[in-house]
């Protein structure tokens, strides 16, 4: 009997042990919001339901609250403040806008002007879900006013002023990878060592996942075949910024041809090199604001801003050819078929 | 085949399928979970009388027990086809292979597994189709193999046992005739 | 009883140890391979149907290949209320949290837990 004894301790001890391992552990939620005239998605890796659940709380109330003082049609945001204010006079802003604010014109600076947040002028004479574009007439009038050069920021009065009247800022181009670096702030704050916040396609990754893994992240083909969510390629993240700039967000086809939201601030048209760009660096404010501009500047002058800037990026061209950055190649995985 | 054995088949056929409609009246925890009581009537059938005799059996049990539950030639009739024969394959191919190593509770151990990886395999090409599912409920379903075939193994070495003994009580009772 | 576990021979001793301790290992395994999440993916036919919040109380009618199931979603549990099939399988499962339920006559999986993309955490673009 002794043996029988001695296999039902074992058995025992495996239960137990097998038990007590699937208790106390870390664990993935996550929820989606609509906020931000978007989708915002937070995933966290913690012990318990209850705080994971009270950190994406905070964390969504933070990004609703930054969302609205920068929203551009919204009469009571900050920046509607600043452009109706525009060649008049500045206007305080909180900190967080001026921060935007500030970031926005360095990616214009360093992009020598192929991302501009004063687009917002021409930006408001595109109507893509009503097929609707500018004439001639109306961009030689609004084109003037886009010049991020005219936006004088005080640091230490927390104003901002827009040196023209009319002039407009538009942060559509920055906001949203802004937004998530604040995300991921906010959770740290609230404790959560590991995680993955997600506006429209701007994402920010922290930590591991639970099994230890990087967070994986899928890069949407920019022409679907079909099947919804179709990605061209995948890549693995630790603690980085991932947004994309692609010509299928919003769009109509007119005369065989593809009117979309990536406008040239020097024309005014959309820029046609590419089909999607891809930035990954620290932060999203960086990879928000310069995934427009490499878009707008074409793969071969896109890949050597990217360069000179210190980011990656993942560009597919017109003719769907992937260019990529060096340091990425051996992080990324490309699916099958492209 | 000798009359002795077709009636020998059709008394144990019988308890099998007894044993087998039983077990469908019984409540079980999880739904799809069987305790296979039926299989200690193939393993006695295995052992004393050999392999044949337990495949017609099995044969026999899933047949007539899926006609009587309605689902001949049904999905679950697939399922139950497939785990059985696979089931008193491996049993009588292990035993005929090894005699002496495994007793009837190892035979049952490897009668329930092959029972199970061939209803889960079946499950999967014929209807689930999702992977993930499939190894999600199959260390459930073969720890729960094991135990139960356990269980039946200890039963059907008592059973043998018995009718071992009866049959040498009746040799004796007729040698002293 | 005693005498038939006695009876058992030492390949069968070993044989239902490596069982048990497989299958706690799968157990365990497939515990931290599908950690607790909140999609409820709903396939038919091996095509992805719906994927739904498990933290939204929801009652929906999927159309399976043979006949109509009703799902019910609530208080983060997921359970097949009704099912137009004979053995009400599906049904008598109940509530779950985590894992699957499967509804063979209807070719119905509903996993809770794992993403529809599940090596994917997050799409850009």
């Amino acid at each position: 009997m002794n043996a029988l004894r001695n296999i039902s301790l074992l058995i025992l001890i495996l239960l137990t042990s097998a038990l007590s391992c699937s208790f106390g552990k870390a664990s993935v939620f996550s929820k989606t919001m609509p906020l931000m005239d978007t989708m915002v998605s937070i995933t966290v890796v913690a012990d318990s339901k209850e705080a994971a659940e009270s950190a994406m709380q905070r964390t969504f109330a933070e990004i609703g609250r930054f969302g609205e003082l920068i929203n551009f049609y919204s009469e009571n945001s900050e920046l509607a403040g600043i452009n109706r204010n525009a060649g008049m006079h500045a206007v305080k802003v909180s900190p967080e806008s001026l921060d935007v604010i500030e970031q926005a014109v360095i990616a214009a600076e360093k992009s020598g002007g192929a991302f501009d947040p004063t687009i917002g002028p021409v930006v408001r004479l595109w109507d893509f879900p009503n097929r609707r574009k500018p004439t001639e007439f109306e961009l030689a009038q609004a084109l003037p006013l886009v010049n991020y050069k005219d936006i004088l920021i005080d640091r230490a009065a927390f104003t901002v002023f827009l040196k023209r009247k009319g002039m407009m800022i538009d942060l559509g181009g920055i906001a949203k990878g802004y937004a998530a670096d604040l995300a991921v702030e906010s959770l740290k704050k609230e404790g959560i060592r590991s995680g993955l916040v997600s506006i429209a396609g701007d994402i920010r990754t922290f930590g591991v996942k639970p099994d230890k893994g990087l967070w994986v992240i899928g890069i949407k083909n920019p022409r679907q075949t079909g099947e919804r969510d179709e990605i061209i390629a995948r890549i693995r993240l630790g603690d980085k910024a991932i947004s994309t700039a692609g010509d299928y967000e919003r769009f109509f086809l007119s005369e065989g041809k593809r009117y979309h939201h990536l406008l040239d601030p020097k024309s005014g048209y959309p820029a046609e090199l590419c089909r999607s760009v891809s930035v990954i660096a620290e932060k999203g404010v960086i990879t928000d604001g310069f995934d427009n501009a490499i878009f707008i500047l074409g793969p071969e002058k896109g890949l050597k801003l990217a360069k000179e800037i210190g980011v990656d990026a993942i560009i597919i061209d017109g003719s769907g050819t992937i260019h990529m950055t060096d340091a990425i190649k051996d992080k990324i995985t490309i699916e099958k078929g492209h | 085949m000798p009359l002795q054995d077709k009636y020998r088949i059709a008394i144990l056929s019988a308890y099998a399928l007894a044993l087998h409609g039983f077990e469908a009246l019984l409540p079980s925890p999880v739904p799809w979970l069987r305790f296979g009581i039926s299989n200690i009537i193939t393993l006695t059938a295995l052992v004393m009388f050999g392999f044949r005799t337990a495949m017609m059996i099995t044969l026999i049990r899933v047949v007539l027990g899926s006609i009587f539950s309605g689902t001949f030639l049904g999905p679950a009739f697939m399922l139950s086809l497939g785990g059985g024969l696979a089931g008193t394959i491996a049993m009588g191919a292990v035993l005929s292979i090894s005699r002496n190593i495994f007793g009837p509770v190892g035979l049952s151990l490897i009668g329930a597994f092959f029972h199970n990886a061939a209803q889960l395999f079946f499950a999967y090409l014929l209807f689930i189709r999702r992977i993930e599912a499939v190894l999600f409920i199959s260390p459930v379903i073969l720890l729960i193999g094991t135990l139960t075939g356990f269980a039946n193994g200890l039963v059907a070495d008592i059973l043998i046992k018995n009718l071992l003994k009866n049959e040498q009580d009746s040799i004796q009772n007729v040698a002293r005739a | 009883m005693k005498k038939a576990i006695r009876n058992t021979t030492i390949a069968d001793r070993i044989l239902f140890l490596l069982l048990i301790v497989t299958s706690i290992a799968g157990l365990v395994y497939t515990r931290e391979a599908f950690s607790l999440g909140s999609d409820v993916l709903v396939e038919v036919n091996g095509k992805p149907v719906y994927t739904l919040a498990l933290d939204v109380n929801t009652e929906i009618s999927i159309e399976g290949t043979d006949g109509r199931t009703v799902l019910e979603i609530k208080n983060n549990k997921v359970r097949m209320r009704e099912a137009d099939c004979s053995n009400q399988t599906c049904v008598k499962q109940g509530w779950i949290s985590k894992g699957t339920i499967v509804c063979l006559p209807n070719n119905i999986v509903v996993i809770v837990g794992s993403r529809s993309k599940k090596d994917i955490d997050a799409i850009t673009g």
